[in-house]
């Protein structure tokens, strides 16, 4: 249960980006050239490894755990709460879905546009956009690894979630050879959003003084309370749409 | 060399303003005020175990604001 805490959301949260990256990717390699956009997807990998190591031990090791609940709790709340209502919107209908089809054919567009690739060495176009769309994307794995890691007590299980769920994409990614359009990012998101704001409520309460009252156990009824106030807010969503556009479409007297 | 540096910092600044407050500056402000209140509504006797059911609510309120901003008919369209 404990290792589930720190893993599942790294693997879900990873699953997402790893999607968003693997377009990139695709769309840089299909283009121009996969030796140096594979080199550039490969460095990010690297220093997004570093960047978890490093920052991930050194909270471990230096932040009291108290304070730690406190910061993170507050940063997993705020960030949670962004993914949530993004996913809700989403799913009410008020903006529209992500599209890895059109992501994946603007990139392509975008990289056509560009100088050709030269006749030896590397190409570094690909390589720059590989790596930073890599980077970019992981970033917010690295964030949710550690955060989660750390304050969970629970870095080797969010680290192994996140690889995971990287091994996953990759190896879909190269067996379908084509973006992940199928993969249901806007679900994913809705989870993720609502384990991130029910972990970032639940600690940094803690932090703040406040006293769960079923200890741990809360966290599955705050998981619950929030997923069911999410399911109401994208019916209310939809009806507010749907009354915004009866009203413009009613006949003015 | 001090541009560069410049740059690099206002980058990184970027990315974090975009990475946490993004473009709903009411969930990066109102859950740092959520947490201000339950803090000081604990210090001065609030009890710890009401303060959870406080904590929730204000969480699902700044769900619900943020969501009704959102989706609030724009002016003029």
């Amino acid at each position: 249960m404990d290792i589930m805490v720190a893993a599942l959301p790294a693997f879900l949260a990873s699953a997402v980006e790893f999607v968003e990256a693997l377009t990139i990717v695709l769309a840089v390699g299909v283009t121009r050239q996969w030796r140096s956009t594979l080199i550039g997807a490969g460095a990010a990998v690297v220093v997004l490894a570093a960047i978890v190591g490093i920052f991930g031990s050194a909270i471990v090791l230096l932040v009291p755990i108290d304070v730690l609940r406190l910061v993170v709790g507050g940063f997993l709340v705020i960030y949670g709460l962004q993914w949530l209502v993004k996913a809700i919107l989403r799913a009410g209908g008020a903006t529209s879905k992500h599209d890895e089809d059109a992501i994946y054919a603007a990139r392509v567009s975008a990289m056509r546009a560009e100088p050709p690739v030269p006749a030896r060495g590397m190409d570094w176009i690909s390589f720059t956009v590989a790596f930073k769309g890599v980077l970019l994307e992981g970033m917010e794995v690295a964030f949710i690894v550690v955060t989660f890691g750390a304050s969970a007590g629970q870095l080797g299980p969010a680290i192994l979630g996140a690889t995971l769920a990287g091994l996953l994409v990759l190896a879909v990614g190269i067996a379908v050879h084509r973006p992940l359009a199928r993969v249901p990012e806007n679900g994913l998101k809705f989870a993720v959003g609502l384990m991130l704001t029910t972990f970032g409520t639940f600690w940094a309460g803690e932090g703040v003084g406040v006293a769960w009252p079923w200890s741990d156990a809360t966290l599955i009824v705050l998981l619950a309370v929030f997923a069911i106030g999410s399911l109401l807010a994208v019916r209310i969503v939809q009806a507010r749409l749907q009354a915004a556009s009866t009203a413009r479409l009613a006949p003015v007297r | 060399m001090n541009s560069t540096a410049g740059r690099y910092l206002r980058a990184f600044g970027a990315f974090w303003y975009d990475f946490l407050v993004g473009d709903r500056p009411e969930l990066f402000v109102g859950s740092i005020a959520i947490l201000a209140a339950v803090w000081v509504g604990v210090q001065v006797g609030l009890q710890p175990g009401l303060a959870s059911l406080v904590m929730t609510v204000l969480v699902l309120g700044l769900a619900a604001a943020s969501l009704w901003r959102a989706t609030r008919p724009t002016r003029g369209r």
